[in-house]
């Protein structure tokens, strides 16, 4: 139990953590809510930034790119990882922790170097994109283009999925299954009944943090295609630090649009493994 | 349970192992390559672009630069967030769930986001922090932040807090000395692991490194950045150095992660 | 002059009582035990006289000195926790030197010192050994041996032994027992375990609902229940509504009336019963435990069920569910009780 004045002393010595993180979190957002308002190059306030947005065919564009490419690349992200985290959990010693070690690697390795990997594997003068063409295959295939940008997102997104999903899995414990069985039930019964609903926080769980993960990111698009793929976050970052047309408070209307939707995305999964993690708890 | 490993799920962790390496694999080869115009295998095999790169008086200034300041960003989040950790669970547990809230919002706020606002705020004649490497810290703090409250939150839950610091307080102890003599050590191998994961993190951030520093303070993501336009062989042993850095970090966390 | 007085001690949380009224003393080397259900305040009181925690009213006196405002550290008190409370990070010898090192004792002087602490708990050969890789009743000595060596002036002790198994919980209460002894400490004990106070404490406090109900030896509180509550508490009583008394016993009474196992019996032929004896009344024996030493009849009376324990004299036989028996009453150890007092304030 603690003092009334110890508590004081305690109160005082969390003013760096909360000054630092108003500073560099907190005010920067505020700003950006501010300065969206302002529109026509700052120079009056109101919705006209957003009006501008949501009129143009260009920014439109951007934000269904950018939902589209997240949406695509968690999908395939997550249905490619969930065979990889059930064989993973279903493995067990060296091998297991090695794959875990690796996956952790690659869940790190996105971003300029990733772009850079894949320029090197599939770009036009590709490695991959030689050899098969010397096979005569020819692929057709464009690593600039959006299904370029699915293959490299859904790269980064199976590792972190594998990562997400594994302690959703080894919740499912081996009795279960055994207690379904003696009570009749067959596996396919079970999976139905049992299996699915216990990890379906889990997954839905999981595929939101993909998705916010997709929407928000933008160096690996940016690095790869040199800002010229139309996605929400490269115009933000053209518009703050572009070449040839600077507009901040249009930049703030923009990440306002996107801040809503990860917003929204962030709480939903704070909602939805909640129970997740009575049930851990309750173990 | 010890269970003999399917043949199954053996075959599919291999297969998937064997693709997300391909990349990797790719860049590698690539970087100790001659040339490779065609065909399965490079040309021949050469050292050249090691050589060059690590003679390359930028590339290890930008090397030196990203260490610094993700060694001084994960010292900043050290020093704020373990203190703040303590008091939230010893002093104030009322705080927890809004501690859990308030560190998803960098999560909501992607970097992108709060450069807008940090190149509004930092860079007047008050206050002139963008094009150096302080603002850095405080960006990278936010980006360190989520993962290392959640690992040393994590360590203080499975201490007895209450009844430690009670028995170190009978014992003669004041609160500040038992936190540095009880507390931090106990902490001391989840913060190691976090800050191991937390540095390959940080090392491979590119956007507030771009647009709030750029060139002035160039970071070894931004030098790969600008170093496109130079050959893929070079840029591939930039990749594969600044991987083998990830490899380190990841396997010193595992190393750490096991003594516990 | 007692050693430990509590005069008076009151602590409420949001307007509503964890004890209040608390008055007690302890003199010095005494063992006495503060027996209660959980959540009677016990483990909040001992928390206010370690100093852990403040209180809102009242005094506490060490020796005669006033140490209610004494911080913690400065008040001579050690105390051993339930959860032990061990420092993982530290060996067991690091963990016993703690409290030295904070009081700046010599390095030469600690170590002697924490040399005789680990031979008293017999904990010879684990000095370099981590709380981890100890097993509970060990860890649970070195909690005991860290607070000894800093020479207490009160030890206390919050339900040291409930997280072990039942072997070793009595095993180590009875070292526990001779150590205070030998070191002549004066202990406070928390306990819920009406078994570990009646055989432990020179003296035990009952406690309920934030209230000190009883103040006494282990006898007097097995023989002398001050009300329905304690009764209750210590178990094996007969506890027997005004009503049912007058079925059963044929007298009087306004209260409950609260009888023994071991003083109702069953008449023998031909035996002769001392005058205060009586009440002699028919039943019939439903079923039946053996106790060791002891059988445990139960025995339906007019639709009042009694417990009557009876010696096991093996050579004799036992009388069989549906038995019909007549028993009598040992009328000095009848004790008309008073219903609890729930309200606190």
């Amino acid at each position: 139990m603690v003092s009334r004045q110890a508590g004081k002393k305690a109160l005082f010595l969390l003013m760096p953590f909360i000054l630092v993180f108003f500073l560099f979190q907190v005010l920067p957002l505020i700003w950006v809510f501010v300065d969206s308002f302002k529109s026509n190059l700052g120079e009056e306030w109101g919705i006209g930034n957003y009006e501008y947005i949501f009129e143009s065919r260009y920014f439109r564009q951007a934000l269904f790119n950018s939902l589209k490419i997240s949406l695509y690349s968690s999908i395939v992200g997550m249905l490619l990882a969930l065979p990889c985290a059930w064989s993973l959990h279903r493995l067990s010693g060296r091998l297991k922790e090695l794959t875990l070690t690796f996956a952790n690697m690659i869940a790190n390795f996105s971003g300029v170097p990733l772009a850079f990997a894949f320029v090197i594997l599939l770009g036009a003068n590709g490695c991959l994109i030689v050899l098969l063409d010397q096979l005569g295959i020819q692929l057709g295939f464009n690593l600039y283009s959006a299904l370029g940008l699915i293959l490299i997102y859904s790269y980064f997104q199976i590792p972190l999925a594998i990562l997400l999903m594994l302690p959703a899995m080894e919740g499912l414990r081996d009795e279960w299954q055994e207690a379904a069985c003696l009570l009749g039930a067959g596996k396919i019964r079970y999976w139905i009944s049992i299996g699915l609903p216990v990890l379906m926080p889990g997954i839905l769980g999981t595929f939101i943090i993909l998705f916010a993960n997709a929407m928000g990111t933008m160096a690996t698009a940016f690095a790869l295609t040199g800002g010229n793929y139309n996605l929400l976050t490269i115009r933000i970052s053209n518009l703050i630090s572009g070449d040839i047309f600077l507009d901040p408070w249009l930049a703030s209307a923009l990440s306002m649009v996107l801040v809503f939707i990860l917003m929204l995305v962030t709480l939903a999964n704070e909602w939805l493994i909640k129970p997740g993690r009575l049930r851990a708890k309750a173990k | 349970m010890q269970r003999p490993n399917s043949l199954g799920h053996l075959s599919v962790i291999i297969i998937f192992m064997m693709v997300m390496i391909l990349p990797l694999l790719g860049t590698l080869l690539y970087s100790i390559s001659t040339s490779w115009s065609s065909g399965l295998l490079p040309d021949g095999i050469t050292l050249k672009w090691y050589t060059s790169l690590f003679a390359d008086h930028r590339f290890l200034q930008a090397m030196m630069n990203s260490v610094l300041v993700c060694l001084g960003a994960l010292l900043l989040t050290l020093v704020l967030v373990v203190p703040t950790a303590f008091i939230v669970f010893y002093y104030f547990p009322f705080l927890k769930p809004f501690m859990n809230f308030i560190i998803l919002l960098p999560f909501a706020v992607p970097p992108v986001v709060s450069s807008v606002g940090l190149l509004q705020i930092y860079s007047n004649d008050v206050v002139t922090l963008t094009g150096t490497p302080w603002i850095l810290l405080g960006a990278y703090f936010t980006v360190a932040l989520p993962f290392s409250y959640r690992a040393i939150a994590n360590n203080m839950a499975n201490l007895n807090l209450q009844d430690m610091l009670d028995a170190a307080h009978l014992l003669g102890a004041s609160t500040f000395r038992a936190f540095f003599t009880i507390v931090l050590p106990n902490l001391k191998t989840g913060l190691m692991v976090s800050l191991f994961l937390s540095f390959s993190l940080l090392i491979g951030e590119f956007v507030f490194a771009n647009i709030l520093v750029g060139t002035r303070f160039e970071t070894v993501q931004v030098y790969l950045f600008n170093m496109k336009t130079r050959s893929g062989h070079f840029s591939s042993a930039v990749v594969v150095s600044y991987f083998l850095i990830i490899v380190l970090m990841t396997i010193l966390a595992g190393q750490w992660g096991k003594k516990q | 002059m007692s050693f430990l007085r509590v005069d008076g001690l009151e602590k409420k949380y949001d307007d509503s009582f964890v004890f209040s009224h608390i008055h007690f003393s302890l003199e010095k080397g005494e063992f006495v035990t503060l027996l209660g259900p959980s959540g009677c305040g016990k483990s909040t009181l001992l928390r206010c006289i370690a100093g852990l925690t403040q209180v809102d009213d009242g005094q506490l006196f060490i020796d005669g000195v006033n140490v209610t405002d004494t911080p913690a550290r400065q008040r001579g008190i050690a105390m051993v926790f339930q959860s032990y409370a061990l420092f993982p990070n530290m060996t067991v010898r690091e963990n016993i030197a703690f409290g030295l090192k904070m009081q700046k004792v010599p390095p030469s002087e600690q170590s002697k010192r924490v040399n005789e602490a680990v031979e008293l708990v017999e904990l010879g050969g684990k000095e370099q050994r981590y709380p981890s890789e100890l097993s509970g009743g060990q860890c649970q000595r070195v909690a005991l041996a860290r607070s000894l060596v800093v020479r207490p002036r009160i030890l206390l002790l919050d339900e040291p032994l409930s997280a072990l198994d039942a072997r070793i919980r009595k095993n180590l209460r009875e070292q526990l027992r001779s150590i205070q002894k030998e070191l002549g400490l004066t202990t406070l004990f928390v306990t819920h375990d009406q078994e570990e106070a009646l055989t432990l404490s020179d003296r035990i406090l009952l406690m309920n609902n934030g209230k000190i109900i009883q103040n006494g030896t282990a006898e007097e509180i097995y023989t002398e229940p001050a009300d329905a509550f304690v009764v209750r508490f210590i178990g094996n009583y007969n506890l027997l509504s005004a009503e049912q008394a007058h079925q059963v016993l044929g007298i009087q009474s306004q209260k409950q009336v609260a009888i023994r196992p071991e003083s109702i019996y069953v008449r023998e032929e031909g035996r002769q019963y001392p005058e205060h004896v009586r009440h002699p009344v028919r039943g019939e024996v439903v079923d039946y435990l053996l106790l060791g030493n002891v059988i445990r009849y139960r025995i339906k009376v007019s639709n009042v069920e009694l417990l009557v324990d009876l010696l096991n004299r093996s050579s004799e036989r036992l009388f069989p569910a549906g038995a019909n028996l007549e028993l009598l009453f040992n009328t000095h150890e009848i004790r008309e009780v008073d219903e609890e007092n729930s309200a606190i304030g």
